[in-house]
């Protein structure tokens, strides 16, 4: 498997991948938004026949700025958007590697202090990814997060 | 966020007439500003003030109006605002009022046009420029575009976005060299950058990327050095990437080392570091593989837990190196139990003998991990390990088309872990590649049951219902983890599901159920549509941010969308259809059948679609709109056609045809299928030059393919009995066709001789039985032509078979069946060649109704 940074014409995989995976889907003008704007935050895993097989998309929290000039009361901070990878595909550390060249990118291209992301309650799977593997810490839970009443945990991974 | 497409007038200068009161002219500024802030009552309210007194004034006309659409009252608006135009066709805030009013219903070149006329009227208004050089860019006009951002570049040379402007309109008009310049002239004037403001360092990179295409490497270095340092640039990964493909030296080499460090699972960072080695991967010779197999092995004591060059190094290898590399290679995967092993290498499958030493390598394995005896487990060590093997063979054995073979491991695996969703997917993928789609739909039922919580097993478990002609019981699974309240397919399409709607058409038009599956694939291409109108706000909103970089790969992207395999696809059945219409009318009248469409075949079971046929709603914008103002967007159209029998209808099949082709980008031209089927309409149409020109570009890409030689006999056949065709055009007819055959050949030779070359092909037989019948060979004949497909010796393809036992009916013969019980005896596992009623049956029983409930709410 191949990991590299998004581009625009692996926007229709990442959609495809993502409808396949997730229950939280996006028309594209969403992930232009996300390309347009943050060019270097995500990434995509490929196969050999150049296929979209996962995806990582991210954004980093708009700081509102201050009229009067001084520092925004927030740090700037990154946050994962989607991620998955389809399943055949699993088991190979594909999150966690996608992941990791996002989290990069966003501490040094953008200064982030930590990264957040939110993911369903129910969804014990990707809880032990990101708590077990990779180090998020649940912050809060965002309750009715989800379209279909489902509460979240809102997790942080903050940045050495 | 972004900015909202609706822009305002409250810039404007108010220019009532001089012979106004103070009064009324003071409303009328207030009218622009209360439409500014979107006060819309408030608005309306004053306009009827003015025109109380003034009630001829086409700008308030027009505001009015305009207010009048954000409020919801589209069509009196619009009249209102003609109204006002026709009064005062010398103002520009009439213009530009028209001019929004066509944008909010995606009519950009008519927006485009209205601007330019507000531009004649008041040519300095900065806002009527800027919104034209948005209409500019999306209209592709890049010439015009140029003028544009001068003449705003000129109004407001103050601001560093509008040299960007410049810049970049270079750039796409092609003049990079004077891009360059303002670039240049830019980095001159800037002062007080902050270090590692993202949207400075994105523009450094337009400029590195401007100097890279002129040629100016070494500027271009230097460049991005000075900046890099200067901490102006702080995008690593870019820098290094921009230095690895500069340099060609130790320091380059410098940038592939740290490209890897950072991400080792980049396999272009290793080409890079083959490639500045001096190694080219594409031709490699017997010294430059050793060196690049050396150089990839040294990666392993720093990289030890990735797998990229280890798997690049397996492209690479030959021999017994091949065999020492991808042993261990597979043995680690199937011990920790890798689902994507075999698709990870089955890629290396085009080299036999690295096809027959991976065969080899894993039955071994399977010896030598199987449990001995059933009643004790496997000395070897983890039972999972046998596992993975046998699901690793298994896929290995269907991929070579030994169905049975897959299928036994299949089940022995099974039997040793009943729970793992990954056999029964795969069973159900072994059975629709053997012919049965009724099975596999049936294993994949099975898979999802193991896991229903995962939405991939349930996307394939539609997708071959689907393939089953079963398309209201694929909606029934997919609704699980579609959104609630609306038809899986409503939302499925509004999420822009491609592989879900190519699905829906195809499973449409297997069934015959032409006005669907021509709707289908109308809402596809629709689609495409849409994601090029996603790009109208990104105008303006990178060019402020000066992220160009992705902005101009986004409308190259843009530009391509229809050369999109799924467009093509779409486009080209949906000109098929309407061939077949156009061919055969009567299957529109027998859509209509008087009273009892519920006897009808196939179709009668579906549900019909509902497919949004006009605008699809775009949700993650979160326009702050106050609950009044409904925008300018001309609302959904509604569907009065649900069944597309509307649609089928159309007087004019070939048109439509021929339009839908039209629109086919540059690389969907350049595909057999698609010139195969432009030639079709082409002919029927009677534009022979069209047709001829089609011919000759398929028959450029493949001389001998069977669509080629079919198509080449009906055009000389066609040729020699036109009389309606004056005489240069005949000549130069006749000069293409003797290209494509030779003169002194007659047609039943050249015919023959194409059977002689083909006829261990059973797609060759059959466009030789085509052409042969075109010929009027006497039916039997053909028959026995089609037959020898059979023979031992000729690669009949399951799809051949199909392909064939179709044509058999269309020709009414009386040996279809025959051709087809021969099939179902021959394809072991196949059920589609079973009869109608058998399939029916078959359909019927693959999902057991009564599991249906057991499944509500997953997530």
């Amino acid at each position: 498997m191949n990991i590299r940074l998004a581009r625009i014409e692996d926007l229709q995989g990442m959609q495809a991948c993502n409808l396949h995976n997730l229950p939280e889907n996006y028309t594209m003008k969403y992930y232009l938004y996300h390309a347009m704007t943050w060019p270097s935050l995500s990434y995509v895993a490929e196969d050999h026949k150049g296929r979209i097989v996962g995806y990582i998309l991210a954004k980093m929290e708009e700081t509102e700025e201050s009229q009067d000039g001084s520092p925004p009361s927030e740090p700037p901070h990154g946050h994962v958007t989607s991620i998955s990878v389809l399943r055949p595909y699993r088991r190979l550390g594909l999150a966690k590697k996608l992941m990791l060249q996002s989290q990069e990118a966003m501490a040094t291209n953008y200064n982030a202090a930590y990264v957040s992301l939110h993911v369903r309650k129910s969804n014990r799977a990707a809880l032990s990814l990101y708590r077990d593997t990779l180090g998020f810490t649940v912050k809060s839970i965002e309750e009715k997060y989800y379209a279909d009443g489902e509460d979240a945990y809102a997790m942080q991974l903050t940045f050495p | 966020m972004l900015v909202s497409a609706n822009s305002t007038l409250g810039t404007y200068p108010a220019c009532p007439p001089k012979s106004w009161h103070k009064k009324e002219r003071k409303l009328f500024s207030e009218l622009l500003q209360a439409y500014e802030q979107k006060q819309l009552s408030k608005g309306r309210k004053i306009a009827d003030q003015i025109l109380k007194k003034q009630p001829q004034h086409g700008e308030t006309m027009c505001m009015k109006g305009l207010v009048m659409v954000h409020l919801g009252e589209r069509e009196a608006g619009i009249s209102l605002i003609k109204d006002g135009m026709r009064k005062d066709l010398q103002s520009h805030i009439c213009w530009h009022v028209w001019a929004l009013v066509q944008k909010g219903e995606h009519n950009y070149e008519e927006a485009l046009k209205s601007y330019t006329m507000a531009l004649k009227i008041d040519k300095d208004n900065f806002n009527i420029i800027r919104e034209t050089s948005i209409l500019q860019t999306h209209t592709r006009q890049f010439d015009v575009l140029l003028e544009s951002r001068i003449h705003m570049l000129r109004l407001r040379p103050y601001s560093r976005v509008h040299w960007v402007g410049v810049a970049l309109a270079y750039k796409l008009v092609g003049n990079t060299a004077e891009a360059r310049r303002y670039l240049d002239h830019m980095e001159g004037f800037l002062r007080n950058v902050p270090p590692r403001d993202i949207e400075y360092g994105e523009l450094v990179f337009f400029h590195v990327r401007v100097l890279e295409e002129l040629g100016e490497f070494q500027e271009a270095l230097t460049l991005l050095d000075k900046k890099a340092k200067d901490r102006m640039l702080v995008d690593r990964p870019a820098i290094a990437e921009c230095r690895g493909e500069e340099e060609w030296t130790e320091a380059a080499e410098q940038s592939w080392t740290e490209l890897i460090d950072q991400n080792p699972d980049n396999q272009d960072y290793y080409k890079g570091f083959l490639a500045n080695a001096g190694i080219d991967l594409d031709s490699l010779t017997d010294e430059s593989r050793t060196k690049a197999l050396g150089i990839l092995e040294e990666f392993s004591s720093r990289h030890p837990k990735t797998n990229t060059y280890r798997r690049l190094a397996l492209k690479i290898a030959e021999g017994d190196k091949f065999k020492e590399l991808v042993k261990p290679y597979i043995e680690r995967a199937l011990e920790k139990g890798i689902p994507s092993i075999f698709s990870d290498v089955k890629n290396l499958y085009t080299d036999p003998t690295k096809l027959q030493s991976i065969q080899d390598i894993v039955e071994d394995i399977r010896l030598s991990v199987s449990p001995k005896d059933q009643a004790q487990p496997s000395t070897s060590g983890d039972p999972t390990y046998y596992l993975w093997t046998l699901y690793f063979l298994a896929q290995h054995y269907s991929s070579l088309g030994r169905y049975e073979k897959a299928l036994e491991i299949l089940h022995s695996a099974m039997e040793h872990t009943p729970t793992l969703p990954e056999l029964y997917m795969t069973k159900a993928r072994v059975l629709k590649r053997a012919g049965d789609p009724y099975g596999a739909v049936r294993a994949m039922e099975e898979a999802r049951k193991l896991d229903g919580q995962d939405r991939y097993v349930n996307t394939k478990s539609g997708k071959y219902r689907l393939r089953a002609g079963m398309i209201n019981e694929a909606d029934e699974v997919l609704t699980l983890f579609t959104k609630k309240g609306v038809p899986a397919n409503i939302d499925l399409l509004d999420m822009q599901a491609l592989h879900y709607l190519t699905e829906v058409g195809d499973a449409h038009r297997r069934l015959k159920g032409y006005p669907l599956a021509l709707k289908t694939y109308y809402a596809i291409q629709k689609l495409f549509h849409n994601f090029r109108e996603e790009q109208y706000d990104f105008h303006l909103y990178s060019l402020r941010r000066s992220m160009l970089g992705s902005y101009v790969a986004m409308l190259g992207w843009e530009d391509d969308l229809h050369s999109h395999p799924a467009y093509i696809h779409a486009a080209v059945w949906t000109a098929r259809i309407w061939i077949l219409l156009y061919d055969d009318p009567s299957i529109i009248k027998s859509l209509h059948p008087p009273g009892n469409a519920s006897s009808q075949k196939g179709e009668s079971r579906h549900r019909f679609l509902r497919f949004r046929v006009y605008h699809i709603t775009i949700r993650f914008i979160v326009r702050a709109k106050q609950n009044e103002d409904k925008g300018l967007e001309a609302p959904p159209g509604k569907d009065d056609d649900p069944e597309g029998l509307k649609l089928v209808s159309a007087d004019d099949p070939l048109e439509q045809a021929s339009k839908v082709l039209g629109s086919l980008g540059e690389l969907g031209k350049d595909n057999i299928e698609v010139n195969a089927t432009m030639f079709d309409v082409a002919i029927r149409q009677k534009k022979y030059l069209k047709a001829t020109r089609e011919l000759r570009r398929a028959h450029a890409r493949d001389p001998h393919h069977p669509e080629v030689h079919v198509r080449i006999v009906q055009l000389a056949r066609t040729v020699a009995s036109v009389s309606d065709v004056p005489e240069p055009v005949k000549s130069v007819l006749e000069a293409s066709v003797a290209e494509l055959k030779p003169a002194e050949v007659s047609l039943e030779v050249f015919n023959s001789q194409y059977l002689q070359r083909h006829s261990l092909s059973a797609s060759g037989i059959l466009a030789s039985a085509k052409v042969s019948q075109m010929l009027d060979t006497p039916r039997e004949e053909v028959e026995n032509l089609l037959f020898t497909t059979l023979t031992d010796g000729v690669q009949l393809r399951l799809e051949d078979a199909l392909e064939i036992l179709s044509y058999l009916s269309t020709i009414q013969s009386p040996r279809a069946d025959e051709f087809r019980i021969a099939c179902d005896a021959r394809f072991t596992l196949s059920k589609v060649f079973k009869g109608d009623e058998e399939q029916a049956v078959l359909r019927r029983q693959c999902i057991d109704p009564r599991d249906e409930s057991e499944v509500e709410t997953v997530f």
